[in-house]
């Protein structure tokens, strides 16, 4: 378990990371390299070069704003935990790993690495964060419905860097997941916003399901029903949550089989939508970890 | 007295601030680096082993393929039904596992031998690979076994068949246990340098090093005396290093060709999960008869053990197989009993010794008939097994397959168990209201489960572990050496993998001759210091090595007070020792030190008595002949959320009788530990094989190990009868591991009426049980 030979760079600034990952095929970046050092080292990622992005100071930002919060791209995910000024977030990142590989681990480069059995995907989904990211010579926004291309696949460039990412804020929000142990990646996740249209007249559910395709799944009918018949009863978050059940396509694996995980997705989106609906349901994971 | 105490740890500072010596931590110079090619197809002939891609690269200094090692283990016993098969250093000519190793690649760094580890190009001619014990056998794993059986063996004693047709009942279960990994905190580990080409260094993290030193001496063909095998410091074994790999052979094979050059491996996890032992991959079909009230009259077991690709050196592929047999019926009276047991080869890494040794999976199928026989004849767990349990009275008791107990507190350790039962202030007959309250009136069901079991420790000679080996276990090896100045050293056929060792048998010495604590040294790992010793397996070290050194040190003890008594004209009847002082009876003043005493022993020799040796040493062996039964029980209250299939462990107890207790702390440490690995193997840790032979669960993120989060609290609890060897201790390193898959599972049934039949018993695994009753998510 020790990588093959690559290269490897530090540079101070987004723009030096472009121009390093534009002259150098199959280079990679590491933010964190919580996923990527284990791949490295059973050599299922072979780069060149590794750009390391810990030193670009201008990526560890937050700005908070009245609709949304914007995360700079190596804002550490322990930084996360428990945040007030975007609370869905904050109580999603508990869920995350341990203390430790939080310590290290950034919110961009699990966005960036693309499991959606991962707790950031998920969220990113379901609020619909828009990702910034700077190539050579541009910049754009991509949405995160965009975003997600597949298992470890997203929009990315090869020379483009993710340098923020904005998260809309909910009204009411929920989540919730289901894993084997404290800390492992989710055999089924679930997190529940209700947005504000433009004009913050009117709002809409938005729900996305992780851990059981390659990329979140929007479960658009149910969030239709929910925003159309509403969420106040228990009935009618069960017929959300069936219908959300509905909607994922879920295969027999290790851990879990499909008809399980179509049955814990229900369960799931209900906790999530009665978290929403009543906040002092919201649970947090069983851990004897505190979190810091 | 030390002895009974919790005192801190001997080996504690070094190990708690990052002082401890691992082999990894070992830098010679100069020192090369080795890593194997592992096959990556379980069944196929190796047409060709090319290593010329890997010889190019800069960095490696050579590369050794199964042709160049002419070497293979060849594990023995003489038991019939046994079928001998080599396990070569290197595979040659045929893989038969994923992770095998086939060729060996030594370079300057660790990185540079995996870069050339990779190059090496190998040519693979498939077989049909088979990875269930079950299945049907196309190509052969071994050409000397056609069917796969490698080892079969009946354990049969009474009329089982007339007892099952004159039984009130007859319970059949069919279950089927899941294969684990060791898993130690630290891998394996070996360094090998040979000062010329015959005189060799082993630094090995194994539970076993004049074991190792023996079978390399066989191996290499050298005198034993020219090989020094050294285990420092060892992070945790649990059996897995209690076995000589091919890995070990490999090494020692290859440094030979460059004496003076140090080849270092140490194993990666990757590497652990595929190549290292397995375990506990078993099948049983269970018949049980009983009568009507509760009396167990017969039991049929049919046992199929997965028992891997080789044999494993040097117990064979008999000691799962075996030990299921030769225990199923664990603590339970019984007279007409007739188990088949087979060890079946297949395209699997090889099975060995794992802390347990196949009972946490007998135990499992026996308590699941007993659970089963309770619910047909509709009384309660706790009474069929109070029915059953080998009695006080009942001493000693032969068990149908012949072994004797000589313990019989299953009963006290049992009732002492559901005595300690509590959860929110609840006992367990208000658990058991509330249970009931649940069903009436909905909520998460509660279950409770039982386990009782009997473990064999401290194995003498008459009991020894392992099938018929060409070698008994049966004794340990202690020499303690009063020093010039009075203080005293412990040379000790032990090995620490973290059990406390060092702590235990200094209380044990320091006790016995009247020393303080701090006073004693001991030394164990080192087959150039100690005389002999077996190491660690099959709880015997506290029985046996432990006996070792209470004898040597009485011994010595016995030599110091006779020359004290010369020395200061006393009756060494009337003399005593106290921390250092030597005391005579009726006086409280010391008469004179040990250390004064020593003196004389080492450096004035001019004082020395008539008669008298100098120097204060005494080295004994002990065999304690037959072992020690430990009783234990365990009892477990858990909660089911139906929604998801969770399954949470209210409370947890285990009441084992540990005989005389050396070290409170250290005890209570065995069993917690236990306790943790047995719900690993309950509820988590499965390694799963695809039908090709590829291993799924390769890494840490499938094979999932508990973490302290999905340990509870555990509530323990002990009994103290002292059994009948010199120092009255019992083994406890492996009982805690006995109970929980059968406790769990047993509560699974009683919370919610599914019995499980398979392990790992998982979330997905309940919930789709109760989708089936129609009862999840209500």
């Amino acid at each position: 378990m020790k990588p093959p030979p690559f290269d490897y760079a530090a540079p101070s600034s987004v723009t030096e990371a472009v121009d390093l990952l534009a002259a150098t095929e199959d280079a990679k970046l590491l933010a964190g390299g919580q996923s990527l050092m284990p791949l490295l080292a059973l050599r299922l990622a072979r780069p060149t070069l590794l750009v390391d992005l810990q030193d670009v100071e201008a990526l560890s930002s937050i700005e908070t704003s009245v609709r949304s919060v914007r995360f700079g791209a190596m804002v550490r995910q322990h930084q996360l935990v428990g945040s007030t000024s975007h609370p869905l977030i904050g109580s999603a990142a508990r869920w995350i790993a341990h203390a430790a590989i939080r310590s290290r681990g950034t919110i961009g480069g699990s966005l960036a690495h693309a499991d959606s059995a991962a707790e950031l995907p998920v969220v990113a989904t379901a609020v619909g964060a828009t990702m910034e990211a700077v190539g050579r010579g541009r910049s754009r926004s991509i949405g995160a419905d965009q975003f997600f291309h597949g298992l470890l696949q997203t929009a990315l460039a090869e020379d483009e860097v993710l340098t923020a990412i904005d998260f809309p804020l909910p009204r009411r929000w929920g989540f919730a997941e289901l894993a084997r142990r404290h800390g492992d990646f989710a055999l089924v996740l679930v997190a529940v916003a209700e947005m504000p249209s433009e004009d913050d007249r009117t709002h809409h559910w938005q729900i996305a399901v992780g851990g059981i395709e390659g990329t979140p799944r929007r479960c658009l009918n149910a969030e239709q029903e929910a925003t159309v018949a509403g969420v106040h009863t228990a009935a009618q978050i069960e017929a959300v949550a069936r219908l959300a059940s509905t909607e994922i396509e879920a295969v027999d694996h290790l851990h879990a089989s499909a008809t399980y995980q179509r049955a814990m997705t229900a369960e799931l989106v209900s906790r999530a939508l009665t978290q929403a609906v009543e906040p002092t349901t919201i649970s947090e994971p069983s851990q004897r970890e505190t979190a810091p | 007295m030390t002895i009974g105490q919790t005192v801190t740890r001997k080996e504690d500072h070094r190990l708690l601030t990052g002082r401890g010596r691992f082999v990894s931590d070992l830098q010679l110079s100069p020192m090369r680096h080795v890593a194997f090619t592992r096959s990556i197809v379980a069944h196929a002939h190796l047409a060709t082993v090319d290593t010329s891609e890997a010889l190019a690269l800069p960095g490696v200094r050579a590369v050794f393929t199964g042709a160049d090692i002419p070497l293979a283990l060849r594990a023995q016993s003489a038991l019939p039904g046994y079928v001998e098969t080599d396990q070569p250093a290197l595979a040659v000519g045929k893989v038969r596992f994923v992770g095998e190793a086939l060729a060996a690649v030594i370079a300057d760094n660790r990185y540079l031998a995996e870069d050339g580890a990779e190059l090496v190009d190998v040519d693979y001619s498939p077989l049909q690979p088979l990875v269930d014990a079950t299945g049907v056998v196309i190509d052969p794993v071994h050409d000397d076994a056609p069917d796969n059986i490698l080892i079969r063996r009946i354990f049969e004693n009474g009329d089982v068949d007339t007892a099952l047709e004159q039984s009130a009942v007859v319970v059949r279960r069919d279950l089927t246990t899941n294969r684990h990994a060791g898993n130690p905190m630290e891998c394996r580990a070996t360094v090998a340098l040979w000062e010329d080409h015959r005189n060799l260094t082993v630094w090995s993290g194994t539970q076993v090093p004049h074991l190792v030193r023996n079978m390399l001496a066989e191996q290499l063909d050298l005198p034993e005396g020219n090989i020094r095998v050294i285990a420092p410091d060892v992070g945790g074994g649990f059996g897995v290093k209690a076995v000589l790999y091919p890995e070990d052979l490999a090494i020692c094979a290859m440094a030979r060709t460059m004496p003076g050059t140090a080849l270092k491996w140490v194993e990666d996890r990757v590497e652990h999960l595929h190549a290292a032992s397995h375990a506990r991959d078993h099948r049983y079909e269970v018949e049980a008869g009983f009568a009507d009230d509760g009396e167990l009259l017969a039991l049929r077991v049919d046992a199929t053990c997965n028992v891997g690709a080789y044999s494993v050196y040097p117990w064979t592929v008999g000691i799962e197989p075996l030990m299921a047999g030769g225990l199923f019926t664990g603590p339970y009276r019984l007279e007409h009993y007739r188990c088949l047991v087979r060890g079946v080869t297949t395209n699997t890494s090889p099975s060995g010794p794992y802390r347990g040794v196949a009972r946490p999976a007998t135990v499992f199928a026996m308590e699941a008939v007993l659970d089963s026989g309770a619910r047909a004849l509709g009384i309660s767990g706790a009474d069929i097994r109070r029915r059953n349990l080998i009695a006080p009275d009942d001493i000693p008791y032969r068990m149908p397959t012949r072994l004797v107990d000589d313990s019989g507190h299953y009963l006290e350790c049992f009732e002492k168990a559901l005595d300690l039962v509590e959860h929110n202030g609840l006992d367990y007959d208000g658990l058991r209201a509330e249970q009931q309250k649940r069903v009436a009136h909905g909520g998460n069901p509660i279950g409770i489960g039982f386990a009782v079991y009997n473990e064999l420790t401290g194995l003498g000679r008459a009991a020894s572990a392992g099938p018929r080996m060409p070698f008994r276990t049966g004794h340990e090896a202690c020499t303690v050496r009063i020093n010039p100045e009075g203080s005293v050293t412990v040379l000790s056929g032990v090995t620490s993998q973290g059990q406390g060792l060092e702590t235990t048998l200094a209380q044990v010495v320091a006790g016995t001759i009247g020393v303080g604590f701090d006073d004693v040294q001991v030394r164990y790992g080192d087959t150039n210091e100690s005389l002999w010793g077996f190491g660690a397996f099959s709880s015997r070290q506290a029985v046996i090595a432990g006996g070792a050194a209470l004898q040597s040190a009485e011994a010595v003890l016995e030599k110091a007070l006779a020359l004290a008594a010369e020395l200061y004209e006393a009756n060494a009847d009337d003399l005593t020792l106290t921390n250092g002082n030597i005391m005579v009876a009726g006086s409280p003043q010391p008469i004179g030190t040990l250390a004064d005493v020593a003196r004389v022993a080492y450096l004035e020799s001019n004082r020395l008595p008539a008669g008298f040796e100098p120097g204060l040493e005494s080295t004994r062996f002990y065999d304690p002949v037959m072992g020690a039964f430990a009783a234990g029980a365990q009892v477990v209250v858990i909660e089911i959320e139906r929604s998801t299939g969770e399954l949470k462990i209210l409370d947890l107890v285990c009441v084992e009788d540990s005989g005389r207790i050396l070290n409170p702390q250290i005890v209570e440490g065995q069993v917690a530990g236990s306790l943790a690995q047995g719900i690993g193997g309950a509820l988590y840790e499965h390694l799963v094989y695809d039908d090709d032979g590829n291993l799924k669960t390769g890494t840490l993120l499938d094979y999932l190990m508990p973490t302290s989060a999905e340990t509870p609290e555990f509530t323990l609890g002990h009994l103290t009868h002292h059994a009948d060897n010199p120092l009255g201790v019992r083994g406890v390193g492996e009982g805690g591991t006995l109970g929980p898959a059968a406790t769990l599972a047993g509560a699974v049934a009683d919370a919610v009426g599914l019995e499980i039949d398979e392990l790992p018993i998982t979330p997905a695994r309940i919930w789709d049980g109760l989708a089936q009753q129609g009862g999840a998510g209500t």
